[in-house]
C-alpha cells in the first residue's frame, strides 16, 4: 500500500540565481500533521522563497519507498535532498554511494558518511523544560507520554520529559505508550484516555498526526493539559496546550541550503540545541496565567544551565539523552 | 480490577469495537453473497474524509451523510469492475484501497490546506441514556456513548433480519453458495451481489465516519490504519453471522483497549507484547473456531456462464 508516492509541489519556479538550484524533501508521513512533517515542509517553502530554489516534496513511508524516493531525486540531479527522519539513514547511505553529487541531509541522523550528513536536533533539551513545567503543575503526580514508533528521537523525548519532571518533583510517576504508528489519531486518543483514566493530568506526545488524538482527549477532560512537540502546537488546542518543545526546522533547513547553494558546505555533524535558537520551549501565551512565575523561573534556570553546559540533558555530538540520575 | 478502571476499559472496548462492527457487518453482507471486498479499508478511509468534509460545512449529521456517500461511491468502482465485469476481486479490492490512500490525501489537502483540519470539526457528544447509564461499571460503557454506537448495535438485528428473514436475504445467500443454481432458479445474481456490496460500502463509509465524528474530531491521512482488514478477519471470526460478528468485534475492541490500559499502567513488560495482543487473540480464536466455520461456498468466485 505504501508503494503509493504522491509527488507534490513540483513547482516550476525560476530556481536559483543560475536557475538550477534544486532542493527536495522526503517525509516519512503526511505534511498535514501540524508537527514534525509540517515543519519540514515549511522549511522547504522557505528555501523556495528565500533562495529561489526549485523544490519538490514526496511522502514515503516504508523503507523501500524511502530509498526509491531518495534515488529518484538523486538521479534527477537534485543538489540537496532532505531525508526527514532518523529512519532514512541506511537508505540514504546506499543511494549516496551511487550519486556523490547530491548532498543528502538526514534530520535526526546519526553520522557523516560521504555526502550524507546529519542534522542533530537536541529537542530533548526543550522537552526537558516542558517536563519541568509538567512536573511542577501536576496535581496527581502522574504524567503521560504518547509516542508514535519507538525511534530513538521518540524514545529520547520520553526520557527527557520524564527527567525534567522528576528534576523538580521526585514524586512524579511517568507513564508512556507507543502506538507503533504515526497516523492513527484514534489510537492516540485512546492511549491518552487510558492514561487520563489512571489519573494522568499532564500529557506530552511525539506521534505526529496520531498526536492530534492526544489533544482531542485533553479537550474532553477539564484539568488535563498537553505539551506539543516539534512545532508550536498552541493553536491545536489553545485551552489545553501549556507549551511546546519546538524545532525551528525552517531556520535550520535554510541555513544548510544557503551553504550548499554558495558552495561552502562542508560535510559535518551539525548539532542544534537551546543555544542555537533552533530548539526552544515555547509557552502558550493564552495560558500563561496557568503557569506561576516561580515555575517559569525554574524553566529559565534550567535553560541557562543547559546552554552554559552546567546541565547536560543530551550529548552534543550524538544528540542522545544522557541517562538521568537527576 | 478496580471499578473505575474496569469502567474505563469497557467504555474503550465499545468505542474501539464500533467502527470494526460497522465495517464487518457490511463485509459480511458482501461475503454472504459470494464477494470478498478488500476495498473496505479504502471505503473506510473515504468515509472518514467524507465525514470531515461534511461535518466542516453541515455539522455532524452532514458528516454522516457524506461518509455514507463516500463509502458507496468508492465501492461502486469495485462493483462495476469486480461484480458487473467479474474481474478478480482480491486484486480490484486491493487496488481500490491503495487508490483511496492517495486520493484521500490529495482531496484532504485541497480542501483543508497543508495545515489540515486541526481539531476544528464538530463531534457527536455522548448521548446518555437516563437511569440505565447508572448501572455500575457497565452502565456508562453501554449507555453513555455517542448515537453512532447505538446505531451500530441496531445494525446487528437489522442485518440478521435482512439475511435470514427476507426473500432478498435468501437469494443473496443462494448467490453466495451456488451462483449458477441461484441464477437458474431466477435470482439476478449480479444485481443482488452488487446491492449487498454497495450496502457494505455504505457501512464501511459510516465506520470511517465514526472515527472522525465520534472519536477524534479530525482527519489524518491513513488514519484507518488497517481497521478495514481487521474487519475482514472479524467476519471470519464471527462466522459470517451478525451476532458472531458483534461478539468478534467486541473481543477485538476489548483486546485493543486492554493493550492501551496495560501500557498506561506501566507494568514493566515490553510494550510490544501488548501491541500484538489484539492480533494474537484473533489468531487464537480463529484457529480454535475454524473447525465449525462455514465459508460461503462461492466466496470470491464469479458467476460462471451467462449474465444474470
Amino acid at each position: 500500500m505504501g508503494a503509493l508516492l504522491v509527488f507534490l509541489g513540483c513547482g516550476a519556479s525560476p530556481g536559483g540565481p543560475d536557475g538550477s538550484f534544486r532542493v527536495a524533501l522526503v517525509t516519512p508521513g503526511s505534511i498535514a500533521d501540524a508537527s514534525w512533517n509540517a515543519g519540514a515542509y515549511q522549511g522547504l517553502l522557505l528555501i523556495r522563497d528565500s533562495l529561489r530554489a526549485q523544490v519538490s516534496q514526496v511522502e514515503a513511508r516504508t523503507p523501500s519507498d524511502q530509498e526509491e524516493a531518495l534515488r529518484t531525486y538523486a538521479a534527477q540531479g537534485y543538489a540537496l535532498v532532505f531525508a526527514h527522519g532518523f529512519e532514512f539513514q541506511d537508505a540514504a547511505e546506499r543511494v549516496a554511494a551511487d550519486y556523490p553529487e547530491t548532498i543528502i541531509v538526514i534530520t535526526s541522523g546519526q553520522r557523516v558518511t560521504g555526502n550524507v550528513v546529519p542534522l542533530i536536533f537536541r529537542l530533548s533539551e526543550a522537552t526537558y523544560l516542558a517536563g519541568i513545567v509538567a512536573g511542577s503543575l501536576t496535581k496527581t503526580n502522574k504524567i503521560g507520554y504518547v509516542g508514535g514508533i519507538e525511534l530513538p528521537p521518540v524514545r529520547m523525548a520520553y526520557e527527557a520529559w520524564s527527567q525534567g519532571a522528576k528534576s523538580v518533583n521526585p514524586q512524579v510517576e511517568s507513564r508512556g505508550t507507543y502506538l507503533n504508528n504515526f497516523d492513527d489519531a484514534v489510537a492516540g486518543r485512546e492511549a491518552a484516555l487510558a492514561m487520563i483514566r489512571l489519573g494522568v493530568d499532564m500529557l506530552h506526545h511525539n506521534a505526529d498526526a496520531a498526536g492530534l488524538g492526544v489533544f482531542q482527549a485533553a479537550k474532553e477532560h477539564r484539568g488535563v493539559y498537553v505539551f506539543g512537540s516539534n512545532a508550536d502546537q498552541s493553536d491545536v488546542a489553545p485551552e489545553q496546550v501549556l507549551g511546546s518543545a519546538v524545532i525551528d526546522l525552517p531556520g535550520a533547513f535554510l541555513a544548510v541550503s544557503q551553504e550548499v547553494l554558495e558552495g561552502r558546505f562542508i560535510p559535518r555533524v551539525e548539532s542544534f540545541g537551546l543555544e542555537s535558537g533552533v530548539i526552544k520551549y515555547v509557552a502558550n501565551p493564552a495560558l500563561a496565567s496557568r503557569v506561576p512565575a516561580d515555575v517559569m523561573a525554574l524553566v529559565q534556570e534550567a535553560e541557562t544551565a543547559i546552554i552554559s553546559g552546567a546541565l547536560q540533558v543530551a550529548d552534543r555530538e550524538t544528540g542522545r539523552v544522557i541517562p538521568g540520575k537527576r | 480490577m478496580d471499578p473505575i478502571l474496569a469502567q474505563g476499559f469497557l467504555e474503550a472496548s465499545v468505542r474501539v469495537a464500533t467502527p470494526l462492527l460497522l465495517a464487518a457487518l457490511g463485509e459480511m453482507l458482501a461475503e454472504r453473497g459470494g464477494i470478498i471486498n478488500l476495498g473496505i479499508e479504502g471505503a473506510m478511509l473515504a468515509g472518514a474524509l467524507g465525514a470531515a468534509l461534511g461535518a466542516s460545512s453541515a455539522g455532524v449529521w452532514g458528516g454522516v451523510g457524506v461518509a455514507l456517500l463516500a463509502g458507496v461511491l468508492l465501492t461502486l468502482v469495485f462493483v462495476i469492475v469486480s461484480v458487473r465485469f467479474q474481474a478478480d476481486q482480491i486484486i480490484t479490492g486491493t487496488a481500490i484501497t491503495m487508490a483511496a490512500v492517495g486520493l484521500t490525501g490529495v482531496v484532504y489537502r485541497h480542501a483543508f490546506g497543508v495545515g489540515g483540519a486541526g481539531l476544528t470539526l464538530p463531534t457527536f457528544k455522548p448521548l446518555v441514556v437516563p437511569v440505565l447509564n447508572r448501572i455500575p461499571v457497565v452502565g456508562p460503557a453501554l449507555f453513555g456513548q455517542s448515537v453512532l454506537v447505538y446505531l451500530s448495535w441496531a445494525a446487528v438485528p437489522l442485518c440478521w433480519l435482512l439475511l435470514f428473514k427476507t426473500r432478498w436475504g435468501l437469494a443473496l445467500r443462494a448467490a453466495g453458495e451456488d451462483p449458477e443454481a441461484a441464477a437458474a432458479s431466477g435470482v439476478r445474481v449480479i444485481g443482488i451481489r452488487a446491492a449487498a456490496v454497495l450496502l457494505g460500502g455504505a457501512l464501511a463509509g459510516l465506520a470511517g465516519g465514526t472515527l472522525v465524528l465520534a472519536q477524534v474530531g479530525t482527519f489524518a491521512e491513513e488514519m484507518t490504519a488497517g481497521r478495514g482488514f481487521i474487519a475482514i478477519a472479524i467476519v471470519v471470526l464471527g462466522r459470517w453471522h451478525p451476532v458472531g460478528v458483534l461478539g468478534a468485534a467486541l473481543l477485538f475492541g476489548a483486546a485493543t483497549a486492554l493493550q492501551f490500559l496495560f501500557q498506561a499502567m506501566g507494568l514493566g513488560v515490553p510494550y510490544q507484547l501488548f501491541l500484538v495482543l489484539p492480533y494474537l487473540l484473533a489468531l487464537v480464536a480463529l484457529s480454535g473456531g475454524m473447525g465449525q466455520a462455514r465459508i460461503p461456498t462461492a466466496l470470491g468466485r464469479p458467476l460462471v456462464g451467462g449474465q444474470s
